[in-house]
């Protein structure tokens, strides 16, 4: 089979759907688990072909898939991988598989509805990745946001699931408004320019457009991806969602970072010319943020909280690092983001793990943890160490990168960025401390079992990756690399 | 021969892997398998100690290069970070030393943690610790030196929060490591600008190019480095950390903040050294804090009644020393006082625990007279100059409150303003809702508008509803008819009374007052 031909992109879309008709067709949910968890192999093997095929040595799209959609606008059913997106599909796909053997168990009414939802959320947020038609970019992004609603407010672990699912779902809409906005604006720029409708991601990266309306596009869809990634003032969504969806659910959320994939893929390389001139908004907007909720992470006594505040925090160094417009930072952007999907979600999954043992992440039911929980203590500590950037886990090469390139741009910037860095392991460390040492107080943390083999089968293949990648990190770096140096030479100083 | 010199680092390492990973799965548990984590531990620091005595051998012998490049870590674009050693020098007499003084202390905690719950995470840690140490002395690449520098923290972290269960314990590891975080940010802020200024990431180029570097940007770089150097080795005003660090048990203390790891501070002053040549200021920022340090430290150490408390002030006090020499350019005097301090000091803490035996029947030390006089001195240096709470007042607390003010206001102001929306479909909580609902009555008409919200986009969006639905159901629904002329009416009588009143002398005063004052 050659791989370069076949359809292989629209495969991986399409595929779990077969998998979400066969849910819905046998009637028996210990079937329904095994359907969905072969789904997610096959999904996840079917990404690595992908991901190992890919010539890194190629600069533009691969893969690239050509059918008619809608004729009358113009808009074409595209898809293609370079070297920013290849990395996210294996990650998502790993992800997913993930999501479902950590809710294997603990998914007890509309067992089907929720690996069904889980996979049909795999093939839009592969969707995300992979389209290069607006158009379709923005179909994928919308759709995404039925399932995540219904799997946050069915399945929710928090007393105002609904309100939660509602709020995210409210956010981003708000945030679709202008993205939409933006693609028309781009498209009708088109239109001016050669006559004819275009929303071929190909294609408008090589149509000219005046430098005002590049200014409004570029601020058109800074706001619309700045409310999914999220930046600081949008971001009250995401520690309402870590307390109320269910923590798998909270970790694909926090892992896969959408709306900074966006800024990366779309709103700088669609108006590469404001883009280059008023990076500085958005890096400030990054820079505010990694600070702004460092700081609230440090007042954090729920477990979910403080994830969804460090994580907040994450983003704001990812995009000041997208902001900062060389080759350093933007490596360490893309590692950084494939980094999330492994260690955001592995603490986040750990905190369900908690969640499901004693009811509660709150700091103030918990203590002393290691001495009963020894397996739980060493992973939540890995993926803590992996977190605030320690040297032989991936998170160090990708913040060193980040930093270097952050202080590239702007040396002001990077000394803000180090100092979130320390506030962000005071936090982690300080919860460390109080919930997994000292002594035990509550009778029933003593009666807890450690993490089952099922539980650390799932988070150790995350751990042996962080460790891989921490060691040998040009791995990754050689495949994004001529994707970011291709990326750079479009902008225009 | 020299290429063995990547193994010295490396077979520990392997070891602390080994008995972590199989500890961690409970194979390597209890005290049946004591032997093995033991030996393992032994075998793997003993080897890295005969190869770095072999190097260094050959390099008294036969001159070695100066570094050996292994390979490429990192590379993207001009950044390139590369794994290459020294093989030569200073930095070889230094691993030799310190692998030495590791393998001894090694060899001491076998019997000295016998049958400890923590027997098998404490060899880990302490394997670990030399593999950091000996990539920390041996790294002949900033970056290296770094991964060395952060694990050897991460491992004095471990260490003092080896009794977890205490609450002593760990908040005194949180609080160090936090304090050591300062450094390293340090640390990463010198590699990050002698990379752009320089455009290398090794130590030996960085001190060749250091030569067209202007003065600022040489102070500024040596600063960042000396930054990460007062941390480690616990310099003013970061010296209380050190005390606090003495929680862990007496062999790792002995390696941690007696020889080993405290001298790291010293070390990397050594290879900023053609940095400093040409950062006056910072030499003599180096010299000064040195000075004061050992100040600090010797009154302060007097006045200690334990033997840990006293014999890690007088540590402090001699890296004070250190610095002084360092600062002032005594380079050579300076690495034959950190040999010998390290290995005095070595020995002291590891005797610490039989001391009390050792001198049972001496006299008791009389206080020094000069302090003995001046109580109020004596109460300053008992209090250690109340530098911690001082630390506390100035730096942590308002951090701390800033980080309330701001949960604050994330909570209360600004998820308000972004807004959340109230339940869509209101839960039935009661018997009556329940019966209400099944007849079709609505009892409680307060609750019949559709849309609800809260927050400000929330609060705008229900507002413009209801006046919408007002809107429609008065004027358009209801016809103009009958409600549209009332309305009109009242309209015209309030538009009628509004412009009564402006006309009054009084109020058009103000409004060209108002006029002015935005004018001007």
């Amino acid at each position: 089979m050659n791989v370069a031909t076949f359809p292989m992109l629209s495969l991986i879309l399409f595929f779990p759907f077969v998998g979400v008709l066969a849910i819905a067709v046998i009637n028996s949910v210990e079937i329904a688990k095994k359907i969905a968890l072969m789904t997610a192999i096959i999904e996840l093997i079917a990404t690595l072909i992908v991901t190992f095929s890919f010539d890194a040595e190629v600069a533009g799209f691969s893969q690239v898939e050509r059918y008619r959609w809608i004729p009358n606008l113009n808009a074409e059913f595209l898809l293609g991988v370079d070297g920013i997106s290849v990395l996210f599909l294996p990650a998502s796909a790993l992800l997913t598989l993930i999501t479902i053997l950590a809710s294997w168990n603990n998914v007890n009414h509309l067992s089907r509805l929720h690996f069904a939802l889980l996979l049909i959320l795999e093939s839009v947020t592969l969707g995300v990745f992979t389209a290069l038609d607006m158009l379709l970019f923005f179909l994928f992004w919308e759709a995404t946001l039925p399932p995540i609603f219904f799997l946050i407010g069915l399945w929710g672990i928090g007393a105002q699931r609904r309100e939660a699912a509602l709020k995210y779902t409210l956010f981003m809409l708000f945030g679709g408004v202008p993205l939409l906005f933006a693609i028309i604006v781009l498209a009708t720029n088109h239109a001016t320019q050669t006559g004819e409708l275009s929303f071929s991601f190909l294609q408008l990266l090589q149509t000219p457009m005046a430098d005002n309306l590049q200014l409004i596009v570029f601020l058109l869809l800074v706001l619309g991806f700045a409310v999914k990634a999220p930046l600081a003032p949008f971001h009250t969504w995401l520690p309402t969602v870590a307390m109320q969806a269910p923590t798998q659910i909270s970790a694909l959320l926090m892992g896969l970072k959408l709306g900074a994939f966006g800024l990366l893929r779309f709103a700088f390389p669609l108006a590469p010319h404001a883009a280059a001139h008023h990076a500085w908004i958005v890096a400030l907007l990054g820079a505010v943020t990694l600070v702004y909720a460092a700081l609230i992470a440090l007042k954090q006594t729920n477990l979910r909280e403080l994830l969804a505040y460090l994580s907040i925090s994450h983003v704001g160094l990812v995009v000041l690092g997208i902001a900062s417009l060389n080759e350093q930072s933007l490596q360490g952007v893309i590692f950084q983001l494939l980094n999330f999907s492994l260690i955001a979600s592995g603490l986040m999954l750990l905190a369900g793990f908690m969640q499901q043992r004693f009811g509660s992440t709150e700091l103030i039911h918990l203590g002393g943890l290691a001495k009963v929980m020894p397996k739980m203590t060493a992973f939540f500590f890995l993926f803590s160490l992996a977190s605030i950037g320690m040297p032989l886990t991936s998170g160090f090469p990708a913040e060193i990168l980040l930093i270097i390139g952050v202080m590239k741009n702007h040396l002001g910037l990077g000394i803000a960025a180090l100092c979130g860095a320390i506030l962000g392991a005071a936090a982690l460390l300080t919860f460390i401390r109080g919930s997994f040492l000292g002594a035990i107080i509550y009778e029933n943390l003593k009666q807890t079992s450690d993490l089952r083999p099922r539980e650390w089968l799932v988070l150790g293949v995350p751990i042996l990756l962080v460790i891989i990648f921490g060691l040998f990190p040009q791995i990754i770096l050689d495949t994004t690399k001529h994707a970011a140096q291709f990326w750079l030479s479009r902008l225009i100083f | 021969m020299k290429n063995l010199v990547v193994f010295i680092p490396l077979i520990p390492l392997l070891a602390a892997s080994y008995i972590g990973v199989l500890h961690l799965f409970s194979v390597l548990d209890g005290e049946k398998s004591e032997r093995i984590t033991a030996r393992m531990a032994n075998y793997a620091i003993g080897l890295s100690c005969l190869l770095a005595l072999a190097l260094l051998g050959t390099d008294l012998f036969s001159q070695n290069n100066d570094v050996l490049i292994v390979g490429e870590w990192l590379n993207v674009n001009d950044l390139s970070i590369q794994l290459r050693f020294f093989t030569h020098g200073f930095s070889l007499k230094l691993a030799a030393l310190f692998s030495i003084l590791l393998f001894i202390v090694t060899r001491f905690a076998v019997n000295y943690m016998h049958r400890e719950a923590g027997f098998h995470r404490f060899f880990f840690v302490l394997s670990l610790f030399s593999a950091a140490m000996l990539m920390l002395v041996l790294s002949a690449n900033t970056v290296g030196t770094f991964i060395g520098w952060e694990i050897a923290g991460l491992c004095s972290y471990l260490l003092i929060g080896y009794m977890y269960d205490r609450q002593t314990a760990t908040q005194n590891a949180t609080r160090v490591f936090i304090t050591n975080r300062i450094g390293d940010a340090g640390f990463v802020a010198g590699i990050g600008l002698g990379y752009l200024w320089l455009g290398n990431t090794n130590w030996l180029e960085m001190g060749e190019l250091a030569n067209p570097l202007s003065n600022q940007q040489a102070e500024l770089c040596a600063f960042c480095f000396a930054l990460a150097a007062f941390v480690k080795s616990a310099q003013l005003p970061f010296t209380p950390w050190l005390a606090r660090a003495m929680e862990g048990p007496t062999p790792s203390s002995a390696i941690f903040y007696g020889s080993v790891m405290i001298h790291a501070g010293v070390y990397l002053l050594f290879l900023i050294q053609p940095l400093l040549a040409h950062a006056p200021l910072v030499s003599m920022l180096i010299a000064i804090v040195g000075l004061f340090t050992a100040i600090y430290a010797t009154v302060v150490g007097l006045t200690q009644t334990d033997i840990k408390s006293s014999l890690i002030f007088a540590t402090s006090g001699q890296l004070g020393l250190l610095f002084l020499e360092c600062g002032l350019g005594f380079w050579e005097l300076a690495i034959w006082h950190l040999c010998a301090h390290a290995t005095v000091r070595a020995y002291q803490l590891l005797t610490a625990p039989s001391l009390l035996v050792n001198v049972a029947n001496n006299p008791i030390k009389p206080v020094n007279a000069y302090l003995a006089k001046n109580t109020r001195f004596y109460t300053y240096a008992l209090q250690r100059f109340w530098l911690e709470p001082l630390t506390d007042l100035i730096i942590v607390k308002p951090i701390q409150n800033l980080a309330s003010d701001l949960n604050y206001f994330d909570r209360h102001i600004l998820d308000n303003l972004m807004g959340s929306p109230a339940p869509a479909i209101r839960a039935i909580s009661s018997l009556a809702q329940a019966k209400e609902q099944q007849i079709g009555a609505h009892l409680n008409n307060n609750e019949n508008s559709f849309a609800q919200g809260s927050g400000f986009a929330g609060k705008i969006t229900q507002w413009t509803a209801d006046i919408l639905d007002w809107f429609e159901s008065r004027f358009i629904l209801r016809g103009v008819s009958k409600d549209a002329i009332d309305y009109g009416k009242r309209l015209g009588r309030i538009c009628q009374s509004c412009e009564l009143m402006l006309l009054k002398p009084r109020y058009l005063a103000l409004f060209v007052f108002i006029t002015l004052l935005v004018a001007f």
